[in-house]
């Protein structure tokens, strides 16, 4: 997998609408002489849209792998606590309302992505019964039906601004340099390193909530640790490329299937590796196969996972 | 956390467990009125009862799995409220009575989550750690089993893995709720010697059973509960008489020990 993502990396710097020799990407990141169009498009263009396409994934894969430990139910992706619904409003909020401060845009869609995640917490886990996984999806489908039915009824009203909003809609990284990654950065760090301490007690969880209690874990906080990590990858996520949630359902799945184990000290960091390198190849060809003109990554990230999800999905179940 | 960890050290001394008139409550209604419980290192205690009569929860409340409203409970000396997490997994450990089976997860896989209450966050197992999980699956009888899927495990075998995952953490005190409930003759008789050696090796087990003749042959006290109270305690010789046994479960039964074997005489149909 970490092979996987060496080689979609590579191939992201060299390919594009000007195909820069390897060589010459290595020179540039080494600080070596290159020429200067060569070293503009490396580091103006490609290498901030790189760096954002592993982290997405990452971020997404792990996001994903989270969720479906926490909830326990291998239908969960960053959909089912909302965030995917609230990232979508706040995004086309500013674009069908305020077109003139696009700049806003991530942080609208993160803002979004977070409230909602955090009505579906404060219904799903407060008060007596909190916790309760059947509750908290529940919360997360009706918060996700809100916030969809308000992001129709602003394109219902704003229709001819709509075609602006739809790149959002369906997903896909931009070669907008580093500004995007500046703001939200913080946001990932949170989420990888508490997910990173999710591990262990997710894999507890897995023997259910009273081995867990019996091995001195709290399940309920567990959960909402977990949920939450997930949650700020996901609305980070969307803030920088849109609504990939797809990619959160399908890579934990992908690596449980290819790896026959579901123990999260494997499939968190895999799903992170195999997030990354999915998305950074996907992103890659979606852009060089029509060149010059580029195609959204979301879409064709689905074209690509789809039929190799179901092949696995055929062969191991 | 650092204040659990320095203000209270166990009392090697006192019992493992004391346990005395601990309450429940949901709402204004008491599911567990009053019960009490001790138990010593090298001691096997069974909690035996009608449904309904509290068992569980009495068993998941001095565990710390639920609050107690009332009542007070120690482990070796030290109360229950000042023990949390890992302190509280290094003293006694639970084996649920309906445990949750995951699917893509090794026999050797889930005793390593067991052992992971020696571990700090982020921290892989040490060979030291490798060695008590192997060990953990040799007194479980478990060799042999390192690499099956846990789905793919018969009732007793999946018990079994159960007491390991609690065995790898390494408490004294093992708690085990209605570990026999699902199996058949031959898995029951393995859980009761497995137990039984334990108790040999030094650990305090508690036990909860609906089986009296299983109880009165392996437990060295039993204590008796009825309608959320624990209203008898002693061997099973002197408690599971006739007359408490017909005032509990209402059946005409008596328990019969002989030549090591144990059995319950019961007047199924009356007159026939």
């Amino acid at each position: 997998m970490l092979a996987a993502l060496v080689v979609a990396v590579c191939a992201s710097l060299a390919f594009g609408a000007v195909h820069i020799p390897l060589g010459e990407v290595f020179d540039t990141l080494l600080g070596r002489q290159v020429p200067e169009a060569s070293k503009q498009i490396i580091e103006v263009l490609r290498l901030p849209r790189t760096v954002e396409a592993i982290v997405v994934g990452a971020a997404l894969g792990v996001a994903g792998a989270c969720l479906q430990g926490a909830l326990n139910n291998p239908l969960a992706s960053p959909d089912v606590i909302g965030v995917t619904g609230g990232a979508g409003f706040g995004a086309m909020l500013i674009i069908l309302l305020y077109p003139g401060s696009v700049a806003l845009l991530p942080v609208s869609a993160l803002v979004f992505g977070l409230l909602a995640a955090f009505m579906v917490f404060l219904i799903g886990f407060a008060g007596r019964g909190g916790g309760n996984i059947t509750r908290i999806i529940l919360a997360g489908i009706a918060v996700a039906a809100l916030f969809s039915a308000a992001t129709a009824g602003l394109m219902s009203a704003y229709p001819d601004r709509v075609p602006n909003g739809i790149f959002f809609l369906v997903g896909g990284l931009t070669s907008t340099g580093w500004d995007t990654l500046e703001t939200v950065w913080p946001y990932f760090a949170v989420g990888f390193v508490l997910a990173a301490f999710m591990i262990r007690p997710l894999d507890r969880l897995m023997l259910g909530d009273d081995v867990a209690a019996s091995l001195g874990s709290r399940p309920r906080l567990i959960r909402l640790t977990a949920a939450l990590a997930a949650a700020v990858l996901a609305a980070a996520a969307a803030s920088v490329a849109g609504l990939l949630a797809f990619l959160g359902l399908v890579i934990p799945h992908l690596i449980r299937l290819l790896g026959g184990t579901n123990n999260h000290t494997f499939v968190v960091p895999v799903s992170a590796l195999a997030g990354a390198a999915l998305l950074t190849g996907a992103d890659t060809l979606a852009r060089t196969i029509a060149s010059p003109h580029e195609m959204p990554v979301g879409p064709f990230l689905v074209l690509l996972g789809v039929p190799l999800f179901l092949w696995l999905l055929r062969k191991a179940v | 956390m650092a204040l659990g960890r320095t203000a209270v050290g166990f009392d090697e001394g006192a019992p493992l467990l004391e346990a005395k008139e601990v309450q429940v409550t949901v709402g204004r209604k008491a599911i567990l009125e009053s019960a009490s419980l001790s138990l010593e290192r090298g001691e096997l205690v069974a909690v035996v009862g009608p449904n309904g009569a509290g068992k569980s929860t009495f068993a998941r409340a001095f565990c710390g799995l639920r609050r107690p409203n009332a009542g007070e409970v120690r482990w070796k000396g030290v109360p229950l409220s000042s023990l949390r997490g890992r302190r509280l997994a290094e003293v006694r450990a639970y084996v649920p009575q309906r445990a949750q089976v995951p699917t893509g997860v090794t026999v050797e896989a889930a005793v390593n989550i067991g052992r992971s209450t020696h571990l700090k966050p982020l921290q892989g197992l040490t060979s030291h750690d490798r060695d008590a999980v192997a060990d953990s699956i040799a007194r479980a009888r478990l060799e042999g089993f390192e690499d099956r899927d846990l789905s793919t495990l018969s009732g007793g075998e999946m018990q079994r893995v159960q007491i390991a995952i609690a065995l790898a953490q390494g408490a004294p005190v093992l708690v085990a709720d209605e570990p026999t409930a699902q199996l058949d003759l031959g898995a029951t008789a393995a859980i009761a010697k497995m137990l039984r050696e334990l108790v040999a090796e030094g650990m305090g087990v508690v036990l909860i059973v609906h089986d009296l003749a299983l109880a009165g042959a392996i437990a060295d006290r039993v204590v008796v509960m009825s309608h959320g109270r624990s209203i008898a305690t002693g061997t099973p010789g002197a408690v599971l008489t006739s007359e408490l046994i017909s005032e509990v479960w209402g059946v005409e039964a008596e328990l019969v020990h002989r030549e090591g074997r144990s059995a319950l005489h019961v007047e199924w149909l009356e007159g026939r």
